[in-house]
């Protein structure tokens, strides 16, 4: 493993006297995916959104290679080259597929008004660029997505729509993923072909680091470089998937103490 | 946009319609906009009933006929093209009615009403803030146009543009409570700062108290319009140069307001829109695109509002009430949210109906307020929705606007 991308040292979040992050130490190295289980309510989601701003955290420390994150505003953390998929689908469902992809990258663009409204020669060119790049991203995961590039997201299959978000993600450059349950509401069948389109990016962005939440074992154990439990806030195991599986805590936690 | 599903027998001539796809768009918005005059400038009850009729088996026709759908398709991809032979069209219209007051009166008000609803669908249908203001709005145009006029000398245009530059630091004021609030709070807000402003100019001695304030019209050229009925050997109504005002001040703020929506910025007021929360992950600020869309909205309905001022010669704080906000509401729900052309039909509806059926005039309130129950009920998405947004044709060449 090489130098570490993200780091989370003491990270907590307190809501009232309810402890939904508790002194979490945390460090992903570039390039690599560390898959996040435990039971629900054990604050995978919550370390997301603490991660990524949308709740300000109670103690720690949050660093981004250099930057210090601690706290920041979403907007701020999202440009520093953090994102991250919604375990509930967050499209827009009215507007087209490749409207949705491109807020992945729209801070990076020049949103100023006199552009926008009264330049649109040099719009139409950065428009006709953003296609083509947008359609080959999608390409990769689904040519169905790339033909079907300026049809609204809510016309598209569940996996295809979740494909669309990790577009999306993508589209912002990021050097840190979080996906949030990827395969959530999806059959056996749709989870391989979802399991599938995550091992071909990960080879594709090797300098890319991912942290992927998930239920489904077996994406874990295929996906995964290493793993993190959390059990009511707290990490109780890290290590190698074989080693997870083999662990005490773990199952205590999942399945109770007389198991 | 020629993707839907078609029944064999019409598909020839669904292809004649594609062999003159200009053509097939100049009679449709020829026939529109001609029937639309028709019904403005038509003074007998019954005919303009007809008229009506006609619009609406037209309209149910032309919705659910593939040959319709087609035909709509085709002025979609001809946008360009389209608008600018409507907005022609509408000036014709005005040079034919040259000496008529009233169609001219008529025309020049749905103009500026539908360019007022222009600034309401860019805070509401593209950035989703509710303003119950907007009359407010467009009555602090008009008082501004009051007070500059009385500086002789200031060119219109300059008192257009600090209109609307008066109208958008005013709602300033406004912005950090909206931008604090969420939903429903928001849209009180923003109606207590009616309500507000109403009683200020209720109370204000140097803008005319509740007697309101009066308005010099507007000079170009030299020629005081207020005075004369006459540009060189033509006989024309005080309202002619109103009605070109208005027209071309719809064109404007439609070319805008279609530019806005079919750029980046559209797309980051949407993302805003429909979910803040996944919006900012990705690096928008939510207080930076309410603020532009809630400031450039305000500023196009203050514009409209100071012409409307001049063209009236008055104003008085009676304008400023939640009713008249209602109506310009009830305007944008109507036409279809976020569709410019919407805002022009259902301004008409909403202007000129109760004009010209004198009968109904008592029952207006309550008529609209079963329409617009109907159109939430029966197409929720206006008599125009908003189509979607297609970048492929913007790469294409083929633009929006004007």
């Amino acid at each position: 493993m090489t130098a570490n991308l993200l780091s989370c040292t003491g990270l907590t979040m307190r809501f009232g006297g309810l402890v939904a992050l508790d002194r979490l130490d945390f460090t992903l190295g570039r390039g690599e995916t560390v898959g996040l289980v435990g039971p629900n309510g054990s604050g995978k989601t919550t370390f997301f959104n603490v991660v990524t701003g949308l709740y300000r955290p109670s103690a720690g420390t949050v660093r981004l290679g250099e930057l210090d994150l601690f706290a920041k505003s979403p907007q701020t953390i999202g440009q520093a080259g953090i994102v991250r998929t919604f375990q509930r689908s967050r499209l827009m469902l009215d507007q087209s597929a490749f409207d949705n992809i491109m807020v992945g990258r729209l801070s990076s663009l020049d949103l100023s008004l006199a552009t926008n409204i009264f330049r649109r020669r040099r719009l139409s060119v950065e428009l006709e660029a953003s296609i083509r790049e947008v359609r080959a991203l999608a390409h990769r995961f689904n040519p169905v997505i790339a033909d079907r590039l300026f049809q609204p997201a809510g016309s598209f299959t569940m996996i295809d729509r979740r494909r669309i978000e990790i577009c999306r993600a993508l589209m912002a450059r990021p050097r840190v993923l979080l996906l949030d349950e990827p395969s959530a509401g999806m059959t056996h069948d749709e989870t391989r072909q979802l399991m599938g389109d995550l091992l071909a990016f990960r080879s594709e962005l090797p300098e890319l680091a991912v942290v992927l939440v998930e239920h489904e074992m077996d994406v874990i154990r295929r996906v995964s470089d290493r793993c993190i439990v959390l059990n009511f806030g707290r990490k109780i195991f890290e290590g190698s998937f074989e080693a997870l599986m083999a662990d005490r805590d773990v199952q205590t936690a999942y399945l109770g103490e007389d198991a | 946009m020629s993707s839907f599903p078609t029944s064999a027998p019409s598909l020839s001539f669904m292809m004649r319609l594609q062999r003159f796809p200009r053509a097939v768009a100049a009679i449709t918005v020829l026939v529109l906009l001609g029937g639309g005059a028709l019904l403005i400038h038509s003074d007998s009850q019954v005919k303009v009933l007809g008229m009506l009729a006609a619009f609406l088996l037209v309209f149910a026709l032309a919705d659910r006929s593939a040959a319709g759908r087609e035909i709509a398709a085709i002025c979609g991809d001809y946008s360009r093209f389209s608008n600018a032979l409507a907005m022609i069209a509408a000036v014709a219209i005005a040079i034919i009615f040259s000496g008529e007051h009233y169609t001219l009166l008529m025309l020049s008000t749905v103009a500026l009403f539908a360019t007022a609803c222009i600034g309401l669908n860019i805070q509401l249908a593209f950035a989703g803030i509710v303003n119950f203001a907007g009359a407010a709005f467009f009555v602090i145009g008009s008082y501004t146009a009051g007070v500059l006029t009385s500086f002789p000398g200031l060119p219109t245009i300059a008192i257009l543009a600090i209109g609307g530059l008066v109208t958008g630091a005013l709602g300033l004021v406004l912005l950090l409570p909206v931008l604090r609030t969420r939903g429903h709070y928001a849209a009180l807000v923003t109606m207590a700062f009616g309500l507000l402003l109403r009683t200020f100019l209720e109370v204000n001695d140097t803008l005319g108290g509740p007697q309101g304030m009066k308005i010099k019209g507007f000079s170009i050229f030299g020629i005081d319009f207020s005075r004369t009925n006459s540009i060189g050997p033509w006989d024309v109504s005080f309202y002619f140069p109103y009605a070109i005002l208005s027209i071309v001040l719809f064109a404007l703020a439609f070319t805008f307001a279609s530019r806005l929506e079919s750029s980046w910025i559209g797309v980051a007021l949407d993302a805003v829109r429909s979910d803040e929360t996944a919006a900012s992950v990705f690096g928008l600020s939510i207080v930076r695109w309410k603020a532009v869309a809630f400031l450039l909205g305000n500023a196009i309905i203050g514009v409209a509002g100071a012409v409307y001022g001049m063209m009236n010669g008055f104003v008085t704080p009676n304008g400023a009430g939640l009713g008249e906000s209602l109506l310009l509401l009830s305007i944008v729900v109507l036409g279809g949210l976020g569709n410019m052309w919407g805002a022009i039909v259902a301004a008409g509806i909403i202007i000129v109906l109760p004009e010209k059926l004198q009968a109904i005039q008592e029952y207006r309130l309550l008529i609209f307020a079963m329409l617009v129950l109907c159109i939430l009920l029966f197409r929720p998405l206006g008599i125009l929705p908003r189509p979607i947004r297609d970048f492929s044709r913007i790469s294409d060449g083929r633009e929006e606007g004007l």
